[in-house]
């Protein structure tokens, strides 16, 4: 590489020591990048059960421990249910990598805010419910679920729904789906519609 | 449309008017060729844009001529284009004898830097009328005219270049002479060029293009410019296309001139602007697939004996609209959305882009330079680049107005080169490239970034020289690189990783070639190529757009997600040996070439399936980033037969195989075996033509095994594997089955004063077959499009 230095014309060297400030002068901008709130996650999920005529709620929980990681989510139990009652059942999701209070924490309050494009879907196996009875409209939009609340267009959410148990012991699966549904929701749009942002199945059981 | 062609007459009749001059000389002569009178060929006086084919007998005569000097340009396909000089009025008529093309260096040459390729490199040129044919494409879908050369798909916009089954990191595209930078990783990432830029397009098929450093383990594809002019003048052209599948329109136009009183100086000035809407597959409209693209570029330059300069300045800016029906979450949704034809959200024809979507911009600024010292030649080159690209998916609590991805790309080069030819005819040529990256997430996505921000350094020496040996020319040559990574990221717990990493090694390429008689050329390359690993192959974390995968990087711990150091996992560079022969054999009836290559790559890194996860959206499958040992190994051939003066016959055909060594497996997206042939019929004239074609893609046999969706179902639902315990590859979905496709051509192009019109009309898919495309990512969901018929106009002046 000798060659270089012996040939080289000061119209070169002047190229050279001008692109060097260039680099220097665009390289030199760099610090620590910021770190990203993600108020999509949603690694917990709660069901809570409340018996209409008062008593001890069922809870139930999925935790996501990693985000996009590749572990599994975990399941902290069954919900056990008492033969013959009334329930309200609220689904509460939450962000837990954003602090507590701060926006993004909870999900719940994103999807009711953006009712008009979410929707929840059910599905049960093993007849655990008296009412609705079925299995629930994950298959079919039409068949029975019990909606208490609406969005602006009068169309269910899903965050409350009311359940009465089977009136006999009664053991099977439950799935709640939920689906966003960005100018696609409709008074007949099915759970195939959409990306899903929530997809969990539950062992049930009712005594 | 009657509106148009009234433009085009009226235009045509005031350029008559104008070209009513008092000059009436002309000029005239017999072409031939060793064989006898040579009939069809083109003879052109480029600086006043009239020309003439010559008859049965070659005979041509050019009228309405001036007195003075005029440079004579002789052109025939499979001849070596000649330029003579005449002078008007003509003692005696010219006559000139062609001899056959040997497809040499000459055609590879941009401006002022010889971007030369190597006698026995073994390449593929695309250029005048092919690239007018592909007028409108983007660059990766023009370059499918190329025998061994496909594409990978993400819709009917966004096209990938493959040269022998490898695309993205393992494929160098220089852009006047600059390595193109952009996001390359991604494979629906298309290359940042607009191809009206490119007066001709080479792809080199060997693995080692020694003088532009590492990556280009599977070629390199140059897009070079024309050359700058450099006497006064001014010249230009307008290309307008318009097409029926997604009721495209496109506008290109460049104007280019050189000084007055300014010997040497030359200018250029080019723009594109296309808009399409959504495609159409047979039997529905591919919602949300539509293109807003807009490109503009200058140059300058001065050219002198001894030295020259130029500087180069483009922008390219597109916005690409992503099939709705792909937007999915998880394992189910996929379900769904393979299942439900038309694909989900399919309405009516529109020219909106909604979510999900890609912007990109990239701008290329280019200085190089040339002297020429006692001894040799010196060349100097810095170009910046700098590329942004925002990915929009559908997304809850308002976000989608925000990019998932926002990524900041700067990139600087420098290249300085010396060559010089010794009393031998030896030629040497020695130099230095250096780069630097870095890469930028813009903040603001709410998103943990899918590739960490980095900054990378990397250069080398390099050297190669030619040598003839008797019969032969040797082409020799050798480099060593150095890449460092300096990466600052996050992981999945949204906590702050940094890594430094280091890689280097060299890269090699020897290559013969030879001519026997004047009819036969055998060329034959060996070489050894590596690549620094990506980024994106190291670290990668999330989901990417349309795939209901989770991707994670080599570096990503198998169990706990954690960010490890390279020194934790058993990391080797990629590296390549490929071997190319190509023969050809050329007469003036019948040109053939054929290519056999192999192509060996060692510590091939690709996405492997590993397994499902469930989170609480569902269940996904997840693929890491893993490396393997490859085989990439196919025949390339063209054939073109003149049956007659006016009938020419085209036959190409590319076959590849692609295999998983290590593992006894073949790898996903690799093109299928590929025929194509085609009749040109053109008057005697040589200005009107009719050109139908077919081409046939056969199956893809050579494909992973397939577990469909509802086997996973069935097996996350009974607790067992749905990999059945191998980490062999798959595919959700079959190989759809090959397909037949017919296209036609019809051309009529004419001289008007001082310019000259080029009309098309074209009809691909002929018969508007539905069919599915192995290597286009929208197969899952969708058909591919459907007929599409085309017209283009351009007017050169």
């Amino acid at each position: 590489m000798k060659i270089f230095i012996h040939t080289s014309s000061s119209r070169f060297q002047f190229l050279l020591i001008w692109i060097a400030l260039v680099i220097l002068s665009v390289g030199c901008s760099k610090d620590d990048p910021k770190k990203e709130d993600t108020p999509e996650l949603i690694t917990k999920a709660t069901l809570t059960f409340t018996p209409t005529g008062g008593g001890t709620a069922v809870v139930v929980s999925a935790t996501d421990p990693d985000g996009e990681g590749v572990q599994n989510i975990a399941v902290d139990g069954a919900i056990d249910l008492v033969m013959g009652t009334q329930y309200v059942l609220t689904i509460d999701l939450l962000n837990t990598l954003v602090t507590a209070g701060q926006p993004g924490y909870s999900i719940t309050e994103e999807v009711e805010e953006e009712g008009d494009e979410h929707m929840i879907f059910f599905s049960w196996t093993g007849d655990v419910f008296q009412v609705p009875s079925g299995n629930g409209n994950i298959d079919n939009r039409g068949d029975a679920v019990d909606y208490v609340d609406l969005d602006g267009n009068s169309r269910p959410v899903g965050l409350i729904t009311t359940w009465t148990a089977s009136s006999s012991v009664a053991a099977g699966t439950f799935r709640v789906l939920l689906k966003h549904q960005p100018d696609l929701k409709t008074d007949t749009s099915g759970s195939a519609v959409g990306e899903t942002d929530l997809d969990l199945t539950f062992t049930i059981n009712v005594n | 449309m009657r509106f148009l062609v009234s433009i085009i007459v009226v235009f045509h009749f005031t350029l008559l008017v104008k070209a009513q001059q008092p000059c009436t000389q002309s000029v005239a002569g017999r072409i031939l060729s060793a064989s006898g009178p040579l009939s069809g060929a083109d003879v052109i006086i480029t600086s006043v844009s009239k020309g003439s084919a010559t008859n049965d007998h070659g005979d041509f005569v050019i009228r309405d001529l001036c007195p003075g000097e005029y440079v004579l340009e002789v052109r025939f396909v499979g001849f070596e284009t000649r330029v003579i000089t005449v002078v008007v009025p003509q003692s005696k008529p010219v006559e000139l004898v062609m001899s056959p093309e040997s497809k040499n260096l000459n055609e590879v040459i941009v401006q002022e830097k010889l971007e030369q390729v190597d006698r026995s490199a073994n390449y593929a040129v695309l250029s005048g009328t092919q690239l007018q044919e592909t007028a409108g494409k983007s660059l990766g879908e023009s370059l499918k005219a190329l025998p061994g050369v496909s594409t990978i798909q993400a819709g009917p916009g966004i096209f990938k270049p493959v040269i022998h089954g490898v695309h993205s990191q393992r494929v160098l595209i220089l852009n006047h002479g600059i390595r193109q930078e952009g996001q390359q990783w991604g494979a629906e990432h298309a290359p940042e060029i607009d191809p009206f830029i490119a007066s001709s397009i080479v792809v080199v098929k060997d693995a080692a293009a020694i003088k532009y450093g590492t990556d280009a383990l599977g070629g390199v594809i140059v897009v070079n410019p024309a050359p700058l002019p450099e006497k006064a003048g001014m010249g230009g052209s307008v290309n307008t296309i318009l097409q029926s599948n997604g009721r495209s329109g496109a506008v290109s136009g460049m104007l280019e001139g050189g000084v007055k009183n300014f010997e040497g100086w030359g200018w250029r000035v080019q723009g594109t602007a296309k808009r399409s809407g959504d495609f159409h597959a047979r039997d529905y409209s591919l919602t949300n697939t539509g293109i807003k693209e807009f490109d503009f570029s200058a140059a300058a330059g001065y050219h002198a004996e001894k030295f020259g300069a130029d500087v180069f300045f483009s922008h390219f800016q597109t916005e690409l609209g992503i099939l709705r029906g792909t937007a999915i979450s998880n394992l189910n949704d996929l379900e769904t959305a393979m299942e439900t034809e038309p694909p989900i959200g399919t309405t009516n024809f529109s020219y909106a882009i909604n979510h999900p979507k890609q912007q990109v911009a990239h701008n290329l600024l280019k200085i190089n330079s040339h002297w020429e010292r006692p001894g040799g030649e010196w060349h100097v080159q810095y170009g910046y680049q700098s590329n942004f690209r925002k990915e929009y998916d559908i997304r809850r609590g308002g976000l989608s107005e925000l990019p998932s991805i926002d990524l900041e790309l700067r990139t600087h080069t420098l290249e300085a080169e010396f060559e010089t030819t010794n009393a031998k005819g030896q030629q040497f040529c020695f130099g230095l490239n250096g780069m630097y990256q870095d890469n930028r997430n813009v903040p603001g996505t709410q998103r943990i970034p899918f590739i960490p921000n980095y900054t990378a350094i990397s250069g080398g020496p390099f050297a190669v020289g030619k040598f003839p040996i008797g019969q032969w020319t040797l082409d020799v040559g050798t480099r060593y690189d150095l890449r460092s990574y300096d990466v600052v990221g996050f992981d999945f717990s949204n906590t702050l990783y940094t890594a430094n990493l280091l890689f280097h090694n060299v890269s090699a390429s020897a290559g013969m070639s030879r001519k026997f008689g004047q009819k036969h050329q055998v060329k034959l390359n060996l070489s050894s190529a590596w690549r620094p690993p990506h980024v994106a192959e190291l670290y990668s974390l999330g989901t990417h757009q349309s795939a209901a995968a989770i991707e994670y990087g080599l570096l990503l711990n198998d169990s706990t997600n954690r960010v490890m150091d390279i020194s934790e996992v058993p990391f080797k560079v990629e590296q390549a040996l490929k071997a190319v022969a190509t023969y050809q054999y050329t007469t003036e009836r019948i040109q053939v070439e054929a290519t056999v290559y192999s192509n060996t790559i060692f510590n091939f890194i690709y996405l492997q399936p590993r397994g499902v996860t469930t989170n609480i959206r569902g269940t996904y499958p997840y693929f890491r980033y893993t490396q393997t040992d490859a085989l990439f190994a196919g025949l390339d051939a063209e054939m073109d037969y003149n049956l007659s003066s006016r009938i020419s016959l085209t036959a190409k055909v590319s076959l590849l195989s692609a295999t998983d060594i290590r593992h006894d497996d073949y790898l996903v997206f690799i093109p299928s075996n590929r025929f194509e042939t085609g009749f040109r019929f053109s008057s005697s004239s040589k200005r009107f033509f009719v050109q139908p074609k077919v081409s046939f893609v056969a199956r893809q046999f050579r494909a992973p095994r397939v577990i469909t969706i509802g086997e996973f179902n069935d097996a996350i639902e009974n607790g067992t594997d749905p990999l059945g315990g191998s980490s062999k590859n798959f595919d959700f979905m079959e190989a759809p089955p090959g397909y037949m496709l017919a296209g036609l051509a019809i051309g009529y192009e004419w001289l008007v004063g001082q310019g000259k019109f080029d009309a098309r009309l074209a009809a691909e898919n002929l018969f508007n077959n539905a069919y599915r495309e192995y290597t286009n990512r929208l197969r899952y969901y969708a058909d591919d499009i459907g007929r599409n018929v085309s017209f283009s106009l351009k007017y050169t002046f």
